[in-house]
């Protein structure tokens, strides 16, 4: 099946990336595009999930505020979890509802995506029965929460690569007390790949796990029209 | 996968089992497998009316969020408040002690617009 993706290099505002996914379930619920990844960085945000619980949160508002960290409640599931520069975030929008879908699960597949792409970079990345995510021996790597609109995915995952893990300091990451943070940086130190090769390795195993044929765009490069009119405020 | 023959199907992957103008509605074995174990359902509050394909419930496994929706229009006449406290009965039973909520039709053959089981299965992976 043929897909697209996106790729923004500047990282983007939560709301902002919000408003892009918004546009883009109602375009693919009503057919008029493919399933399309985005792939993209956030500035630095900490949301929390449907049930999320504010006692996960560790600050108050006004200290978010100073540290310069956003706060939002997300409508997808899951708990509480931070995002920033220097991790990858990967937006699926795909229709999950026809013969196309998975019998291993969608919430697997993504969890598999994040596994293969340690593995590009020699880490072994593996699953913990009952918690979601992508481990590693040094704690938690990839974070997973989203929601269905119509069996139309939004929300999806974020993948620790070089990002500042402080912000992670301000949280109980996804409810889960005691678990530490992990990032490719805290692993490979001095070897820690750039993050253009580790978006790669994202959406090459996205690919193959997930069955579908990217074809691959640059959110400020030449769009399909049909793209360009929902990734581009204007 | 499991499809009673008996029941009414939307592309949403809702069932409905029709009764006396009362449509009693739940989610599909398909749509319980792939939200993997349920955490949580919130149901409509009794006495809410929906016309058909309005957002009428969310049910959330551990990292999954989805909107279900009313496959018929009418006026929520009770809930399955079992699911309060076992939100996995859905899981376990998703045609029977999973139901969700059940609406008096505003007319009966709104059903008409939905698929039957053979239909539905067309719809869902073969495996």
């Amino acid at each position: 099946m043929n897909a697209w993706s996106v790729h923004f290099k500047n990282p983007v505002p939560y709301q902002q990336g919000l408003e892009i996914q918004r546009r883009l379930l109602k375009a693919r619920q009503e057919n008029e595009i493919p399933d399309t990844v985005l792939i993209l960085q956030h500035n630095p945000v900490v949301t929390l999930g449907n049930r999320g619980r504010a006692n996960y949160l560790l600050k108050t508002e006004e200290e978010y505020r100073e540290l310069g960290i956003e706060l939002f409640h997300a409508e997808r599931g899951g708990d509480v979890t931070f995002h920033g520069p220097g991790q990858w975030v990967l937006y699926p929008i795909l229709y999950l509802g026809g013969n196309e879908a998975d019998s291993h699960g969608y919430l697997s597949n993504l969890e598999e995506v994040a596994i293969q792409t340690l593995a590009d970079y020699g880490v072994k990345g593996f699953r913990r029965e009952g918690k979601s995510g992508a481990w590693t021996d040094a704690g938690k790597i990839a974070a997973i929460g989203f929601r269905l609109k119509k069996w139309v995915s939004f929300h999806g995952m974020s993948f620790n690569v070089s990002n500042n893990l402080m912000g992670f300091n301000t949280i109980v990451p996804c409810g889960l007390v005691g678990e530490p943070v992990a990032s490719l940086k805290t692993i490979l130190g001095e070897d820690c790949p750039e993050m253009p090769a580790v978006c790669d390795s994202l959406l090459n195993h996205f690919s193959t796990v997930c069955n579908r044929k990217l074809e691959r765009f640059d959110a400020d490069g030449e769009l399909p029209p049909a793209l360009a009119k929902l990734v581009r405020d204007d | 996968m499991a499809v009673p023959q008996d029941l009414f199907y939307a592309k949403t992957h809702e069932w409905v089992d029709l009764n006396d103008g009362i449509a009693t509605v739940g989610i599909t074995d398909f749509a319980q497998n792939q939200l993997s174990d349920l955490t949580f359902a919130e149901l409509p509050e009794v006495g809410t009316e929906f016309k058909a394909g309005e957002e009428a419930a969310v049910v959330e496994s551990v990292k999954a969020a989805a909107d279900i929706y009313a496959p018929v229009a009418g006026e929520v006449i009770e809930i399955n408040e079992r699911l309060e406290d076992n939100p996995e009965l859905v899981n376990k039973d998703p045609f029977g002690e999973g139901w969700l909520f059940k609406l008096k039709m505003v007319d009966e053959s709104d059903v008409d617009d939905m698929m039957d089981a053979d239909s539905y299965e067309e719809l869902c992976p073969n495996d």
